[in-house]
Order: structure tokens, then C-alpha cells, then sequence
């Protein structure tokens, strides 16, 4: 490629980039990019109160208790035992409760909340005449727990959501939104290239979609690790592999923006209605796991599922739709997938440079 | 290369819809109008000739160049449409300067023709402010600047006057005529024909997507033989000269003027008619003015296409 479509690409990119950053019809894609960092902020502010709260209990409790000593109590229990084994509570509330004792009648019964807790879990009994009627157990969550759930945001919203329909909205507004505002003619009145046009919109449209994901997979990783200690993190960092899940997570973020920009890049110059081609490649996307190892192959999240640092196990208990979008039955090696997205991309867009070559613009009145 | 414009049998249908239909044409340089109603092809012919759509039978030639060659072909042309193609938030400059940046200009050669285009259309007091903001006819003014700042040598304006207020109007005809004049074609769609009698070299006459006439105002007239060429005599003496022109066979009216100060005369020979006129002079009428008075694009079309009149 010679020096002048670097300079016309350079001037496409510069050109399109305020449409794509700053379209006030765009509002949504930054929100769709963001609610899973909001989600994973409130989740982490909500357990940082938590953890204030168990740590003040330790502080109060006469002895230090441990997880084994938490449970150790069962049901049936007197209140003396638990006092003997866990010693006062140190948050301790009293309740009354209605029981009903027949068809017209009720008792109060007066009931005493005890609450215990080691720093990490939470003991919470419900006392009644003396004996223990319920027990309330609560873990804190370990990275790793939120690791998984993570995975699961991730694979299940991020990127089947988030990213596909983030990319609909800037890449097939590329050209069929020019065709709309009735523009398009700006590009196709000057001597550039139709091949040219499509790459240099192309550039503009992924540059967007991966500033704007991948800025909301940082920050959805920082939310995340906003409720755990600095030794926590810097241990999951250096030992836990925690950087290489965050590098291949911002990794798949873009090859997903690569991908999907390339198919509705080309959507966008095959149809009017945004709402076909969508569904249809949502569907396609979502039935591959039962598609024919041939075709299987012209997916994007065939090749990004295996690239997902987290493998989603599959539980009986979960309901099949979840199953079938988690289920990767034929995983490939990392290099295959990346190798094998960019070609699907690639094909993509040579398909789509064929059709640019032989588009027509009518919008006139005549 | 080819000076002219060619359009060799060219036709484009819309599906089942007639854009034009059995196109020839050969356009040299000088300002040419297209003249036509809303539908009769104006639009379409100027999108063949730019690309923008392509014909479904015959071939488009720009200067010996097709429209399928957007790289070579742009840096020849420059096309002003109807419609406003600016991206959204540039100023004035920037729309002109950015559309250069696309013809691999540097910023230093964007900038001197930016400001020079901008010169030329008489916008440079509000070049910095946004394009969106501006009345329909600084948008107008900018689009043509966009079109011509990099000194294309075909123009092609759809409705360019459109907008503007008479000042501008008369000097964008002032620079058309310029540009025509320094060897450049200069195209233009208009629907108001007193305009377009004023600054073309040619026209083409459009109608339901055909070429109904085409070539210079005069020769045009001159082809049409079933209506009768109507000229006006200033003389001194109009009811004589009135009983000289009922002998005459190929004369087939004589009117009086409104002012009696002359005479309306239609003949279906004209050359027969001015040569009687030396005689009638020889004879010793003293004949103030003799001027053909329905050879303008006005008559013309009227005579040509009838009822389907443009905007007078």
C-alpha cells in the first residue's frame, strides 16, 4: 500500500472518529459497555460494607473464633451451649415474632438474633425459649469465586450482548447511516478507493468499539478487585495468573470487536434494517455448539469461547439455553483461534469490499 | 485525453423505473445546463457521469476516463449535489480541508486551497463557523467550494443557485462564466430558465428521461420547423409593413405590438423572412430593431416538451 492511502485511510479514521466516539445516537453503547462495570462495583461496594461489618464483630467478640467453631452449632442447641462454645454475641438483637397457634389465634414469641463471625464467614441464629431454631450461614467471597462469576458476565453478557450489539451499532452505521443522512457522497465524490473507504471506516469503527470495550473490561476488573485487599490482589496477580487472565480478557474483548465489526461492517452495505442481519447472526452465534464442524468454523464465538481464559462448567441444574451458549465442545488451540478469527474477519471484509466496489448511491428527488 | 463529456446510448432504470433512457450526447467545454422538470433525469445524469450510480446499458466517458476510475477520475472532477454532505460538528473550513486531506493534499496545500475555494465562493467571514449552522445558501456556497477547491476541469452543479441571494447569484454566474472561460465544463441542473438563457453555452433539454433537444439555444430553435419563428420589427410604419408581410406565403401571422410601435411577426422560413427584410429596408422603412423573440429556453421548451414546464 503506498503512501497516499495511509494518508487517506489517516484522514477516513480522523474524519469518522467523531461519529463513532461521540454520536448522540451512540449513548447506548457506552451504557451497554458500562452496566457490567456498574454491576461488579456495586457487587464489591456491597461486600467491602460487609467485611466492615464482620470485622467489627470480631472486634467485639470475647474470643477469637474460628470457621470450625462457627459451625459447630446446629439446630435444637441450647443458648448456653452456644454461649460456652462461641461466648456472647457480639451483635445481639431481640425480635418478636408472631406464631400462629390455630385457625384464629396467634402468640408472640420473643426471638433473639445472635450474630458471630471470624472475619470471613457469618454465623447468624435465630433463638427461641432458649434453644437455637435457625441457623443463617454467610461466606465472604474469594477471588476465585469471583473469578468464575466473572467468567460467566463475561462470556454470558459481555460478549454475546454487550460486544455483539455494541459492534451492530457503530460498524453498521458505517455506511448505511451516511446512506440514511444522505452523506455518503462526501467519500464517494473524491479520489479514494471504495477498498480504501471500507478499510479507513472500518479502522474508525474498531477503534471505537475497542477503546470503548476494552476500557469496560479494565474497569470491570478493577470494580472486581476493588473489595479485596492490596495482598489479596498482588497475590492473585503475581500467582494466580491474575495479569494473563486480564491480558487474555482484553485480548478476546478485541478480537470480539475485530470480528463482529467485520460481519456488521458488511451488513451494513447488505441491508436496510439493522434487525435482520442481527438476529440472524445472533442466532448463528448462539446454535454453534450444534452446527457442523464445518461450518462451526464461520463463527466468531466459536474461536473466542476457546480463548476465554475461564471454561464454564457446565452444571446439570442449569437451564438448557445457558448450557448450550457455555458448552464448547471441540475447544482449539489458542494460536488456531486467533489465526482462525482474523481469517473469518479477513473473508468477511473481502466479501464486503466486493460489494463497496459496486455501490450505488439514489437518494435524489429526481 | 478527450476534451468532452461523452455519453455513448446510455439508459439506467431503477428496477422497473426509467431514470434515462437512450442517452447520446457529447458535451464540450463551456457551461452546459440541464433543463428539465422534477423526474426528467437531470439528477441521474449527472450521478452517471460521477459515478455515484452506474448506467444498466452504454458507457460514460469523462474526459476519456470512466466513472469506474474514482482515483483518477475526481482529481478531474468536482461535483456539487443537492444534498449536504458534511460530517457532523466541522466548521466550514474544516469540510472543505478535511475533504482535501482525502485527495492526499498535505495540510499546508489543504490549507492554501481551503481558503482560496472559500475566497471564491465568498464565505471566508464565516468559514470557522459550523457548517450545520449556516442558511440554505452558505450551505450552498460550501458545497460548491468543496467542489471546485481542488481546480477540477469538469464541475458538475446540481441546482447550484438555488438559495442564494441575488448578489451571490450573480457573482457564482460571474465565476462559472470564469471557469468556463479558462477551458473548464461547467454543468449545471437549474429549473429556472431565464437563469439559464443568461449563462449557458448549451443546454440539454431533459423530459421523462430522454434528451429531447441539445447544442446552443439558437440552433435548437432554429431545428424546430412546426412552430413558427416569432420576431419582433421596430419600424416606423407597422401597419404597412404589416400588408407587406400578409403577401408573403411562408409568413402565417402578423400582429401589431401593444405599443404600435411595432410588429409581431412568426414565419416558418426564417432565412426567406430576413431576406425580405433587406428588401423591405431598401425600400425605405425605416426599421428600428428586427429580433427573434421566442428563441430563448423558454420558448424552447415550451415548443419541446409542452405542458411539463420548469419553474419561468
Amino acid at each position: 500500500m503506498n503512501s497516499l492511502f495511509w494518508t487517506q485511510i489517516s484522514a477516513i479514521v480522523r474524519i469518522e472518529m467523531k461519529k463513532t466516539f461521540f454520536a448522540k445516537r451512540g449513548l447506548w453503547i457506552y451504557l451497554l459497555a458500562l452496566a457490567p462495570v456498574a454491576l461488579f462495583f456495586t457487587h464489591s461496594m456491597v461486600e467491602i460494607h460487609e467485611h466492615g461489618a464482620r470485622r467489627q464483630m470480631v472486634q467485639k467478640s470475647a474470643r477469637q473464633l474460628t470457621e470450625r467453631d462457627l459451625f459447630s452449632i446446629g439446630i435444637g442447641m441450647s443458648r448456653e451451649d452456644v454461649i460456652a462454645r462461641l461466648g456472647e454475641p457480639p451483635v445481639s438483637r431481640t425480635r418478636n415474632r408472631r406464631m400462629r397457634t390455630g385457625r384464629h389465634s396467634s402468640i408472640i414469641v420473643p426471638t433473639e438474633i445472635m450474630s458471630y463471625s471470624d472475619g470471613n464467614n457469618e454465623l447468624v441464629l435465630a433463638v427461641q425459649n432458649g434453644a437455637v431454631t435457625g441457623i443463617q450461614k454467610a461466606s465472604g467471597i474469594s477471588l476465585g469465586q469471583d473469578s468464575y462469576v466473572f467468567a460467566g458476565v463475561f462470556q454470558f453478557f459481555f460478549l454475546r450482548l454487550a460486544i455483539f450489539f455494541g459492534c451492530l451499532g457503530i460498524f453498521m452505521n458505517l455506511f448505511r447511516g451516511e446512506m440514511l443522512d444522505k452523506s455518503l457522497h462526501f467519500y464517494l465524490l473524491t479520489p479514494v478507493r471504495r477498498e480504501i473507504l471500507m478499510i479507513g471506516k472500518y479502522l474508525a469503527g474498531l477503534l471505537a468499539a475497542t477503546v470503548i470495550f476494552s476500557t469496560s473490561t479494565a474497569l470491570q476488573f478493577i470494580a472486581l478487585l476493588l473489595q479485596f485487599d492490596a495482598a489479596v490482589i498482588a497475590q492473585y496477580m503475581d500467582q494466580n495468573h491474575g495479569l494473563a487472565q486480564m491480558a487474555a480478557y482484553l485480548g478476546v474483548t478485541v478480537l470480539a470487536c475485530i470480528g463482529y465489526g467485520s460481519i456488521f461492517l458488511a451488513a451494513g452495505l447488505l441491508f436496510r434494517n439493522p434487525i435482520v442481519p442481527a438476529a440472524a447472526v445472533l442466532i448463528w452465534e448462539a446454535a454453534n455448539p450444534v452446527l457442523p464442524a464445518l461450518l462451526k468454523k464461520f463463527s466468531i464465538i466459536y474461536y473466542l469461547k476457546s480463548l476465554c481464559p475461564f471454561e464454564i462448567t457446565l452444571d446439570p441444574g442449569m437451564p438448557p439455553l445457558f448450557a448450550l451458549l457455555a458448552s464448547n465442545p471441540e475447544p482449539i488451540s489458542r494460536y488456531i483461534a486467533i489465526f482462525g478469527l482474523l481469517a473469518v474477519s479477513i473473508l468477511v471484509l473481502l466479501a464486503a469490499s466486493k460489494r463497496v466496489r459496486r455501490l450505488e448511491i439514489n437518494y435524489s428527488a429526481d | 485525453m478527450s476534451d468532452r463529456i461523452v455519453f455513448d446510448n446510455v439508459s439506467k432504470f431503477y428496477g422497473d423505473v426509467l431514470g434515462v433512457n437512450r442517452v447520446n450526447l457529447s458535451i464540450p467545454p463551456g457551461i452546459t445546463s440541464l433543463v428539465g422538470p422534477n423526474g426528467s433525469g437531470k439528477t441521474t445524469l449527472m450521478n452517471l457521469m460521477t459515478g455515484l450510480i452506474r448506467p444498466s446499458r452504454g458507457h460514460v466517458s469523462i474526459l476519456g476516463l470512466t466513472p469506474d476510475q474514482p482515483e483518477q477520475l475526481f482529481h478531474l472532477v468536482g461535483y456539487s449535489t443537492q444534498y449536504d454532505s458534511f460530517p457532523k460538528g466541522l466548521t466550514g473550513y474544516q469540510c472543505v480541508s478535511s475533504y482535501l486531506r482525502l485527495y492526499g493534499f498535505d495540510r499546508a496545500q489543504s490549507e492554501q486551497l481551503t481558503w482560496a475555494a472559500i475566497d471564491r465562493v465568498g464565505l471566508r467571514d464565516a468559514a470557522h463557523r459550523k457548517a450545520a449552522g449556516y442558511s440554505k445558501g452558505m450551505r450552498q456556497r460550501i458545497r460548491l467550494a468543496q467542489s471546485l477547491a481542488h481546480n477540477p476541469r469538469v464541475l458538475v452543479l446540481d441546482e447550484p443557485l438555488n438559495g442564494l441571494d441575488p448578489l451571490v447569484r450573480a457573482e457564482t454566474i460571474a465565476l462559472f462564466r470564469a471557469l468556463a472561460k479558462g477551458g473548464c465544463h461547467v454543468i449545471l441542473s437549474s429549473h429556472v430558465l431565464h437563469e439559464v438563457d443568461i449563462i449557458s453555452d448549451q443546454v440539454i433539454l431533459m423530459s421523462a428521461g430522454y434528451v429531447a433537444a441539445e447544442g446552443n439555444i439558437q440552433s435548437v430553435r432554429s431545428e424546430i420547423e412546426d412552430h413558427p419563428m416569432q420576431i419582433l420589427i421596430r419600424c416606423d410604419r407597422p401597419g404597412e409593413l404589416a400588408s407587406r408581410f400578409f403577401a408573403e406565403d411562408h409568413v402565417v401571422e402578423v400582429r401589431l405590438h401593444n405599443d404600435r410601435r411595432g410588429l409581431l411577426v412568426k414565419t416558418k422560413a426564417p432565412d426567406r423572412f430576413y431576406l425580405l427584410m433587406n428588401r423591405i429596408a431598401l425600400d425605405g422603412f425605416a426599421v428600428e430593431s428586427v429580433a427573434p423573440c421566442d428563441d430563448d429556453v423558454n420558448s424552447v421548451y415550451e415548443y419541446l416538451i409542452g405542458a411539463e414546464e420548469p419553474t419561468r
